[in-house]
């Protein structure tokens, strides 16, 4: 698919420890800046090309999650970031837990890692901007 | 004078007719006083074709002066106009009959106020005219008070209705009284005659007290308090008629007080334009800041009332240094109000249709309208574009002719004026843009998205006759917007009665034409022109749009994930209105009150948050509460007075009679 160097990232928390998002801010902090590379966090899936979803998907969340899938406009791409969000990680097993997002919503890209480190971020990201 | 003879007659025998039993009343009463009208129509337009007053004068009736009949050609555009609201009304009232408005008192009560509606622009002396003035003001109050046995809100209407009309009689009262003091007899003509002999501060004061009258009837700031708390709660044709056809004739009173007493000072005009410009800015606002549909209505009444006096004002302004400018404002002034009355009727009918099928007048618990009630919601549109004088409609014009003469009028103008006119322009302008947002409110909140109530989601469209009623009017909003040629020669043989045309307005099918000061538009066209730019836009939309082939998916509204997207998600009026009350806060002071009580046990958890907020009517609050205040406080004190004792008020009685003899001798 083909972006042209812009990646509008709608990020959903489908029950993460919050670890990742700690990552995730570096990237997009003053150190990683991942919008020199041309990838952005907007307000809606309305503007998103891509899903970036951490956590595995708790019974809670797998609704608003597809939702928010069927919201974004197409095509679109769905990103797993964090070791959770490919296979529940730690949690896998726990009363709390419908599955990996895989199971929720179709995933294009896999970021291993727990957290995974800014720097693996920001390459997945560049595979997608080609910058 | 044997046709007008005939209107009253019938009005009197519709009048009558509501004594019939209950089955047959309303379709009776109806017939009749459809025939009212159309003879009432027919008469007016007579007059208006054959440019002669329907001048009579008879003896009896009335005990020493009798009753004298005059149809100017002027009186005659108003009948005329409030024949075609009045058959608007009748006919909605035929389908509304459910809502309690079949009684004998409130039918009688409507033929009565339909008649004196139409034979109150043809008096032709005081006396006619004050008792076919009291006709109407108190048939009017019965039909504001149809509802006061269940409801204290209409209670309330009724009593500040009663005391505004019969203060504004007794001021109307005490002016011509004074005039037809110095005349040889009663009638207006012979008033007009013998005005201009009067001192010129007689005639000031006459005007004033006739500008506060008459202004009090059109609902000019401060004296609207009435408005709109009346509309809102008479029923929807009465409410049709209060603001289409009785509002107009306080503005009748007002040229009438120019007929009888000449154009006069520069600082009459200048009080007046002041009443205009307050009332047209007042109104405006809190209609933009309404949320209660029938209230938006009645503050927008206030507010076109107020654009009409501006014109009034400036064609007295103008009339000593440009003839032309100030006899094109009194003629914008009578199509403004002609086209007012169209299409503020269209809008109250059809809010009365809504209320009918909902129950509700609440923006905020309306919604959706236009899938249910389409036709109902159609007719709005064409009265919320009207209002807002969007080519083509009829307000367009109005307004237009209305600049042209503030503009032209500054040629020759003496300093006072200019700035005067300056400040009307700039009325003019905020006016317009915040009734567009009025109305955009209304439309986009009440009929547009989904329904907010279960009675708005369960709403289904009002009896054929109801919507016919309003659709009339509506098409009479569009034939005249598109056509204005159609009524134009009337309007200025109107206006030719008071002042002569010399602004060489001519106006063929599809345009106005301004020989005299260079200038023309053409409704029709300029809407055809957004069509066709409209369609050129979406072509080129189209062409640059997602290739043919790619497919369309519809999915629900995003509502952050939620599995629920009700309809309390969507933009409601108050929200609407929330940023432009925000920047008048100083001027509309609108009450808040946020009640928040914490759990017992901590501070930190809230238990329940109440919120309320009113925007009320601030000259009410500030202006008539303390007066009223004072008034009953005043009253309590004055129950000291009367103890029982007849010795004292005997004592009372010769104490009077003699601060009586003393002043009169
Ligand atoms: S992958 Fe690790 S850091 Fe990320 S949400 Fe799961 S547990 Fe937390």
């Amino acid at each position: 698919m083909n972006l042209r160097h812009s990646l509008q990232l709608r990020h959903v928390d489908a029950g993460s420890c919050n670890g990742c998002e700690i990552e995730i801010g570096s990237v997009f902090g003053p150190v990683y800046d991942a919008e020199r590379i041309g990838a952005r966090l907007v307000a809606s899936p309305r503007h998103a090309d891509a899903l970036l979803v951490t956590g595995p998907v708790t019974h809670n969340m797998a609704s608003p999650l597809e939702r928010t899938y069927l919201a974004m406009p197409e095509p679109r791409l769905v990103i797993a970031l964090g070791d959770c969000a490919r296979d529940c990680g730690v949690f896998s097993g726990g009363y709390a837990v419908a599955g990996a997002v895989a199971d929720v919503v179709p995933v294009d890209l896999e970021i291993p890692g727990c957290p995974p480190h800014p720097d693996e971020i920001v390459s997945a990201l560049r595979r997608f901007t080609n910058r | 004078m044997i046709v007008l003879a005939l209107v009253a007659g019938l009005g009197v025998l519709a009048t009558l007719t509501a004594l019939v039993p209950r089955a047959v009343r309303v379709k009776l009463v109806a017939g009749l006083l459809g025939l009212v009208e159309i003879v009432g129509g027919a008469t007016a337009i007579r007059v208006l074709a054959t440019n002669h007053a329907i001048v009579g004068h008879t003896s009896s009736l009335v005990p020493f002066t009798g009753v004298r009949i005059d149809l100017t050609p002027l009186g005659a555009l108003f009948t005329l106009t409030t024949a075609v609201v009045a058959i608007a009304a009748t006919i909605h009232w035929v389908g509304y009959r459910r809502h309690a408005m079949s009684s004998v008192s409130l039918s009688s009560a409507f033929a009565l106020f339909v008649t004196s509606l139409l034979l109150v622009p043809a008096a032709g002396d005081i006396v006619t005219f004050l008792v076919l003035w009291e006709v109407m003001a108190l048939s009017s109050l019965v039909l504001v008070a149809h509802d006061h046995a269940k409801r204290d809100e209409t209670r309330q209407a009724a009593w500040w209705y009663g005391a505004m009309t019969q203060g504004g009689a007794a001021l109307i009262t005490l002016g011509l009284v004074v005039l037809g003091g110095h005349a040889a007899n009663p009638s207006f003509s012979a008033i007009a005659a013998s005005a201009s002999h009067l001192p010129a501060a007689t005639r000031g004061a006459v005007f004033l007290v006739l500008l506060v009258g008459f202004g009090s009837k059109a609902g000019l700031v401060p004296a609207h308090v009435w408005l709109p708390r009346a509309h809102a709660e008479a029923p929807a044709p009465a409410s049709a008629l209060l603001s289409g056809a009785m509002v107009n004739l306080g503005i009748y009173g007002i040229v009438l007080a120019r007929t009888l007493l000449g154009v006069g000072a520069t600082w009459w005009w200048l009080v007046a334009g002041f009443f205009g410009v307050i009332s047209a800015l007042y109104g405006s606002l809190y209609a933009a800041t309404s949320t209660d549909l029938k209230r938006l209505l009645a503050y927008s009444t206030s507010d076109n009332m107020g654009l009409v006096v501006i014109g009034l004002s400036a064609s007295g302004l103008f009339a000593a240094h440009n003839a032309a400018a100030s006899s094109l404002a009194l003629i914008a002034t009578l199509v403004l109000v002609t086209a007012h009355a169209l299409y503020k009727s269209t809008l109250f009918l059809g809010a009365g249709s809504v209320q009918y099928a909902t129950d509700e007048r609440d923006l905020d618990r309306l919604g959706g309208l236009a899938r249910t009630m389409p036709v109902t919601t159609a007719v709005i549109v064409v009265g919320a574009l009207a209002v807002a004088a969007l080519p083509p409609l009829n307000g367009f014009g109005a307004e237009w002719l209305v600049v042209q003469s503030l503009v032209h009028g500054l040629s020759g103008a003496d300093p006072v004026t200019t700035v005067a006119t300056a400040v009307f322009v700039a009325a003019l302008a905020l006016t317009g843009g915040l009734t567009i947002v009025a109305f955009v409110k209304a439309v986009g909140v009440g009929f547009l998205g989904r329904a907010r109530s279960e009675s708005a989601e369960h709403a289904r469209e009002v009896p054929v006759s109801m919507r016919i009623a309003p659709a009339i009017t509506a098409a009479a909003c569009v034939a005249l917007g598109v056509a204005p040629g159609l009524a134009i020669t009337a309007i200025s043989r109107a206006s030719d009665a008071v002042a002569p045309n010399r602004s060489g307005l001519t106006a063929t099918l599809s345009g106005f034409h301004l020989q005299a000061l260079r200038s023309a538009v053409d409704p029709l066209a300029l809407a055809l022109g957004a069509v066709a730019a409209a369609l050129v836009v979406a072509g080129l939309r189209r062409a640059g749009g997602p290739r043919t082939g790619a497919k369309l998916r519809v999915f629900e509204p995003w509502g952050s994930g939620r599995a629920v997207t009700s309809a309390r998600m969507q933009y409601t009026a108050t929200s609407f209105a929330e940023p432009l009350q925000r920047v008048f806060d100083d001027v509309l002071a609108p009450q808040h009150d946020l009640d928040v009580s914490h759990v017992l046990e901590s501070r930190y958890y809230v238990e329940r948050v109440a919120y309320a907020s009113a925007n009320d009517d601030i000259v009410e609050r500030r202006l008539y509460r303390p007066v009223l205040a004072l008034a009953a406080v005043l009253g309590v004190r004055a129950r000291g007075l009367a103890n029982g004792s007849v010795h004292r008020y005997l004592a009372y009685g010769f104490v009077v009679l003699v601060i009586a003899l003393v002043v009169v001798s």
